[in-house]
């Protein structure tokens, strides 16, 4: 019975003060952080998608493909961390199949299936149809049979048939604004209503998520397309980059306002779990929050991202700047998701006390688990990439517009 | 209608009608059948294994410890709050009524600093909240490098139950 004893001394090392059983050990951990960051970066690189379908945005046409290719792998394992999460794997297909609408996390099934297959599917499918059909032509053996299978073997390309593919895609993207807006505005309403939590409960945490998944997604569309154009050693569109990074400036000011002005109430109408919020804040969270969070992921970005309003220095200062401000901004929306997640489960809702958050390497909720999960949607973009090569697409597209 | 239309909605209507099908195939057969959850889930949490058996089961053979602690502040703890799961020990214990139980299924006896500080250690945060709901009073805490220490360098050789008896303290 000894060894009981000493198991409870171990974990009491990780208290301070006075915290429920079953606060001890945090519950959510890495994975948990990963799967809205995840899920951010597809509604931001998606949004970036519709920036130059819906409002017409041609400068940013180098980036569209690559964005919506982007969506799509990392949509495809949005769902993963949660799966590896579960005491019990195997049975994850088991919420699949018995779906139903009374809570907010069974919604997810609904919301994820909605975003993959109407939306992102649907358009990329629409978008790319007709290169599908020519690209089957000029190939052979594999890639075309996949071209003929993800076609559906169709075969008409004329002018009408393509017009109403263009028109079909546009009204997926339509629809795919609001929908990409309710998919991480999902996820911030996941954290925002569990209302014994001081540190999530707040209205404005879908608001939040979806800004900083706005934020996260062109951070990530603008590395990937200075990677990919370094690798295919061509000249990089700066007018694109330059346009991009504009819109990053102010979305990243939108999110950092809101984010402050949540944090403003907070102290302003300080509610009972205002000292033990205070306490973690210049605690356990300073660094994730303050340093990582604040500094690197927002006032750097935002005081350069700024200046580069005024003042353009030359295409190649530009060009490093935006190659370390995104993954710098990367970085900083990563841990926006830990400190709410892991900072949700620091404190007790006793408000009288705290526990701590150890990580291992290995294991199922360990670090190198969470790389693989980011390491795999950079694979499937390869293969996408390799598959449907926006550059290869031909261009003209989305004039044929109708109406 | 174009004919690639046709075949898109046709597609949707097979993965459709594929999932509608696998529903039916992987759906938990005890699924639903009292509420939205697998009925079989109860009965698998039925099969887990025992630990705890529960002051009653203690007090059948320790009856004396039962009247010691009723009148005392830990009246409303359960026997295996300090000694640790006793379930094994309580179902073999008959089996050895003229002898000792082998060490394997013997409790442990706590005792020490370190160990009735878990509840006594001053604590600002447990100071306002936690009350004993006999007396009324809060639990009493003390700072272990400095109550009635004695010899500072045997710290861990103060035992606390020297002085107070753990069932009545």
């Amino acid at each position: 019975m000894t060894q009981h004893i000493q198991h409870l001394y171990e974990v009491l090392s990780k208290v301070d003060g006075y915290v429920y059983p079953n606060e001890i050990e945090l519950n959510w951990s890495i994975l948990i952080v990963l799967y809205p960051y995840i899920t951010g970066l597809v509604a931001g690189a998606f949004i970036l998608a519709s920036l130059e379908r819906i409002f017409k945005l041609h400068v940013l046409r180098p980036t569209y493909g690559i964005a919506l290719l982007t969506a799509l792998s990392f949509m495809l394992v949005a769902t993963m961390p949660l799966v590896s999460h579960l005491g019990k794997p195997l049975r994850a297909y088991e919420i699949m199949v018995t779906p139903h609408l009374s809570s907010a996390m069974a919604i997810f099934g609904f919301v994820y299936l909605w975003y993959l297959m109407v939306v992102l599917l649907l358009e990329i499918w629409f978008d790319y149809r007709r290169d599908m059909i020519i690209w089957a032509g000029e190939t052979t053996g594999l890639k075309r049979f996949l071209y003929r299978a993800l076609s559906l073997w169709s075969t008409d390309i004329s002018p009408k048939a393509v017009a109403l593919d263009n028109k079909l895609g546009y009204i997926v993207t339509i629809i795919g604004v609001p929908s990409a807006f309710l998919l991480h505005g999902y996820v911030g309403f996941i954290f925002g209503s569990i209302k014994a939590n001081p540190w999530w409960s707040t209205v404005l945490m879908p608001v939040i998520f979806l800004f900083s998944a706005i934020v996260s997604g062109i951070s990530l569309v603008m590395l990937v397309y200075i990677v990919i154009t370094r690798i295919r050693k061509l000249k990089i569109d700066m007018p694109c980059l330059d346009t991009i990074a504009s819109y990053l400036f102010y979305i990243l000011l939108i999110d950092f306002v809101l984010e402050g002005l949540d944090q403003i109430h907070r102290i302003y109408i300080a509610e009972e779990s205002f000292d033990v919020l205070h306490n973690l804040v210049f605690g356990r969270l300073f660094f994730t929050l303050f340093i990582m969070q604040g500094l690197i992921g927002t006032v750097i970005p935002l005081l350069t991202l700024g200046t580069l309003q005024f003042y353009k220095p030359k295409i190649q200062i530009r060009k490093a700047i935006y190659t370390i401000i995104s993954p710098l901004i990367l970085i900083g929306i990563f841990f926006m998701r830990w400190n709410v997640v892991i900072g949700g489960q620091l404190f007790s809702k006793s408000f009288y006390g705290y526990t701590s958050f150890k990580i291992g390497l290995i294991g199922t909720e360990g670090y190198l688990m969470a790389a693989f999960w980011l390491i795999v949607p950079f694979i499937i973009l390869s293969f996408l990439l390799w598959l449907f090569p926006p550059w290869k697409k031909k261009e003209d597209d989305h004039e044929i517009q109708v109406g | 209608m174009p004919q690639h239309i046709k075949r898109l909605i046709g597609a949707f209507a097979v993965v459709i009608i594929l999932f509608l099908l696998l529903q039916t195939i992987l759906r938990p057969t005890s699924f639903g059948k009292i509420g939205h959850y697998r009925a079989d889930a109860i009965q698998e949490n039925k099969m887990k294994e025992l630990h705890y058996a529960g002051s009653d089961k203690c007090t059948k053979c320790h009856e004396e410890m039962k009247t010691d602690k009723e009148v005392g502040f830990h009246a409303t703890l359960q026997c295996e709050a300090c000694h640790g799961p006793g379930l094994k020990h309580a179902m073999y214990a008959d089996k050895f009524k003229d002898g000792k139980l082998p060490d394997s299924l013997m409790l442990h006896k706590p005792g020490s600093r370190k160990e009735c500080v878990i509840c006594h250690q001053l604590n600002a945060a447990r100071v306002k909240i936690v009350f004993d709901t006999i007396n009324n009073s809060m639990i009493k805490q003390i700072d272990p490098m400095k109550h009635n220490l004695v010899d500072k360098r045997n710290f861990a050789k103060l035992v606390c139950i020297e002085c107070h008896n753990p069932h009545q303290p």
